[in-house]
């Protein structure tokens, strides 16, 4: 499938940066003119996959974070990458309500959310290397 | 992102106003427990009316003042959720944990 457009931001680890993020690819599907349920359900998803990469990947220090929007006739493709530190489990990493850090007072959620919300969830990490995080969202009711 | 409290007899009505992420949690939770602390009251009131957005560190800091609320034996409800709350609320099994009115 061709895409109809393509974007890709950069931007530093910083937790405000998680707004500008969200509203960032939440303004380029915005042109596919999909609901606004779809439009809060792609808000929220990238929302927690920068909070995971700020506080997972980075442990609130700075480093660089990309993400990617591919948007196809019919869906959108959102690519979110650090270079941080990676995940060992990824599989206990996205059981609900595990936090490697309960002392955030954080809900453990972030991966439901996302697999919650979007219509796909990929997670690829190397431990030391980074994290990359790959939804996809049908932008139509099937 | 703001914070509006009032006292209703026994409970603090907390009315939290913009988005609450990971990033707005952190100053909204050191001012929601500042106020609980030093007002004569004992439960707690989410008003989530004016909240433009909120994602799973809601339902941290949601969960972390229902401890502190409960702590003092009084009870947190939440009011006027918007519906894309109300899906985060379900999702999160808060609407069963919390007092809410939808």
């Amino acid at each position: 499938m061709q895409p109809v457009n393509k974007m890709k931001t950069e931007f530093i680890s910083k937790s405000v940066n998680e707004g500008f993020a969200r509203v960032v690819a939440a303004s380029f599907v915005a042109q596919a003119d999909p609901s606004i349920d779809i439009l809060a359900d792609i808000r929220t998803a990238v929302s927690e996959a920068v909070t995971n990469a700020i506080i997972h990947g980075y442990e609130e220090k700075d480093g660089i974070i990309t993400m990617e929007c591919i948007l196809y006739s019919d869906h959108v493709s959102i690519t979110i990458e650090d270079f941080g530190k990676g995940i060992d489990d990824i599989e206990k990493a996205k059981a609900p309500l595990y936090t490697s850090r309960p002392e955030l007072e954080r809900s453990g959620m972030g991966f439901t959310v996302m697999e919650t919300f979007m219509d796909s969830l990929e997670v690829e990490s190397v431990p030391g290397k980074g994290t990359k995080i790959h939804m996809t969202k049908q932008l139509e009711y099937r | 992102m703001d914070v509006r409290f009032k006292r209703d007899g026994i409970a603090l009505i907390v009315t939290i106003e913009g988005d609450i992420d990971h990033h707005t949690s952190k100053i909204l939770k050191e001012r929601i427990d500042s106020k609980f602390i030093i007002e004569p009251v004992k439960d707690m009131i989410l008003d989530l009316s004016r909240v433009t957005f909120m994602d799973s560190a809601g339902i941290g800091l949601i969960m972390g003042r229902r401890q502190r609320v409960s702590s003092v034996g009084g009870k947190l409800s939440i009011i006027n959720p918007k519906p894309e709350i109300i899906k985060m609320l379900k999702m999160s099994n808060v609407d069963k944990l919390v007092r809410t009115d939808v």
